[in-house]
């Protein structure tokens, strides 16, 4: 039983205790803040905002 | 002003204009390729290996006679058994491979300490081949989600342990600080997953605890593979995938972390409603069909967001293989998690619980969901690795269309067929055979719908396949020039 002790004491602790952390270094580190700057992260000058990738389907088809 | 450059001006500047401090997208893409290439196959494989065991096991549903000469492939093997390798050999690897991808693209860092997570490879492969053999000769443990025999499952483990490591190297090593949102939902699911899958192992396998509580810790991990283990990576997918096909940032960034966070809260409560109806103490039920219902939060939030991200834009369905599987699977994630909301519901358990309505919505959610969600992120993630563009556009078409109507056939009749089945089953006047003889057009439709399912895979298979061998010929343009549609962009640019 004491191994399922453990577990529990890490389900009920460790876990809810990381969740916190995780929160209070997001908020710490501005993951909360800047959110249009976090929403451009996928993106660079290499693949830019408003450049459309992945259109290889239907190639000579559409050209509207 | 544009639109376009007051993007630009908010974009982080490391991110925008200092090639020092960032790898070129082409050096991260080719450092992936070999670990991701070594997750993306073997899974494939197993999925292969996975799609004919079920095409059996379903056949047998309809026709008990078929392979019956053999124990190994009686239903009670063949079943977990394709449970196993799909879940474990094909949507974990498949999974872990794209991940693998988007954090390094993420963090915008060179494919850190490949060895570790090709060793990971090989050793994940090794259990579960010697899992799913354990199976099939009859060491299944009979335990739901966990059949494969205890002797596998360290190895299984260990070799995730390393992929663990490999994340927190990789998070430790970013050259961008901030994390974008897909970040958030694919370290939460590295994390989620040894928790669960431990805590899983040693409770019922290991030290085995006994009576409700075995049920309890069945379903919590059962249930949780799903929404903690598949439905962040999808879902991280989802959030990398749309805006950069359609070259659109994510339609509300604060919607999109109100759902993470949401989800963190409210997904792992959810297990016990698998559980109605049975000797459970009535708040651990209640306490789950509430958190289930509390999900209509993070799937509406990332519903809207998804939607409003597609506006304007659902045209680049018709040119973009990523795109029309990724969109059907952020789809099926809100119908299903809907479906899901009112399987939870005790009035509606009490009708679909124990038919097969609830195989129906499992597969919405893996198949659906989760599989379509990854096909998606292979066609636009293998090319990018290997340099070469897909060789044959006829036979994604096969695969996304095989896929597609292989799945509506097999969910929607069996939902409706699975209703019809509790319903039979809660009137005592009708015998129980007559119930089980009502199901059998519904059971045959299904294997139908296996069928095209199959096609869809060999389809798939047959064309990275093909990829792969022009990975050895000669050298073409990069692909990121091949595939950008610098007409579109123009268009969208204005």
């Amino acid at each position: 039983m004491n191994v399922i002790a453990l577990i529990l004491l890490g389900s009920v602790v460790v876990v809810p205790a990381v969740a916190l952390w995780s929160l209070h270094w997001a908020s710490r580190t501005g993951e909360f803040r800047l959110l249009n700057r976090a929403a451009l992260l996928p993106f660079d000058d290499e693949e830019p905002v408003g450049q459309a990738t992945d259109q290889i389907l239907n190639r000579g088809g559409d050209r509207r | 002003m544009s639109s376009t450059n007051t993007l630009k001006a908010l974009m982080p500047g490391d991110v925008q204009s200092d090639p020092a401090r960032r790898a070129m997208l082409a050096e991260i893409d080719a450092s992936c390729r070999v670990p991701v290439l070594f997750f993306v196959v073997s899974g494939l494989m197993w999925l292969l290996l996975g799609t004919l065991l079920a095409l059996v096991a379903s056949i047998k549903l309809h026709n008990p006679e078929f392979l019956a000469a053999w124990e190994w492939l009686t239903f009670g093997r063949v079943r977990p058994a394709h449970l196993n390798t799909v879940i474990y050999g094909f949507a974990s690897q498949t999974g872990i491979g794209v991940t693998l991808w988007l954090m390094c693209r993420l963090c915008r860092v060179p494919f850190p300490a490949p060895g570790l997570t090709t060793v990971a490879a090989l050793f994940w492969n090794l259990g579960l081949t010697i899992g799913v053999v354990g199976i099939l000769v009859g060491d299944s443990t009979a335990i739901e989600w966990l059949e494969l025999p205890r002797y596998s499952t360290p190895i299984l483990f260990f070799s995730y342990a390393l992929v663990a490591v490999w994340s927190v190297i990789t998070f430790r090593l970013r050259r961008e600080r901030h994390l974008y949102v897909s970040q958030w939902y694919l370290l939460a699911a590295l994390l989620w997953f040894p928790w669960l899958y431990a805590t899983a192992q040693i409770m019922l396998l290991i030290e085995p605890v006994r009576g409700v509580v075995q049920a309890s810790v069945n379903w919590w991990f059962a249930h949780n593979v799903l929404g903690l283990w598949f439905t962040p990576i999808g879902l991280g997918a989802i959030y990398y995938f749309i805006p950069k096909v359609v070259g659109r940032p994510i339609h509300s960034y604060y919607l999109s972390v109100l759902g993470f966070w949401s989800l963190a809260l409210f997904y792992n409560w959810n297990g016990l409603h698998h559980l109605i109806g049975g000797p459970m103490p009535a708040w651990m039920i209640t306490v789950s069909v509430v958190a289930s219902v509390m999900m209509l939060i993070p799937v509406i939030t990332v519903a809207i967001n998804h939607h409003f991200t597609m506006v304007g834009h659902f045209g680049k369905l018709r040119h973009s293989p990523t795109l029309r599987f990724i969109v059907f699977g952020a789809m099926a994630y809100t119908l299903t998690s809907l479906q899901g909301v009112a399987n939870s519901l005790r009035s509606y358990s009490e009708i679909v619980h124990f038919t097969h309505h609830t195989v129906a919505h499992a597969h919405l959610g893996v198949y659906g969901f989760f599989t379509m969600v990854m096909f998606g992120s292979l066609y636009y993630i293998v090319p990018r690795i290997t340099q070469r563009e897909w060789p044959s556009l006829a036979l994604i078409s096969v695969h996304f269309w095989g896929c597609a109507l292989g799945l509506i056939l097999y969910v929607v009749p069996l939902s409706y067929g699975g209703i019809l089945q509790g319903l039979g089953m809660n009137d005592a006047s009708i015998p129980f055979l007559k119930v089980v003889e009502g199901t059998l057009p519904w059971l045959r439709i299904r294997t139908g719908a296996g069928l095209l399912l199959a096609l869809g895979h060999v389809a798939f298979v047959v064309n990275l396949g093909w990829l792969l061998c022009r990975v050895f010929g000669p050298y073409r343009k990069p692909v990121v020039e091949l595939f950008t549609e610098t007409g579109t962009a123009a268009v969208t640019a204005k």
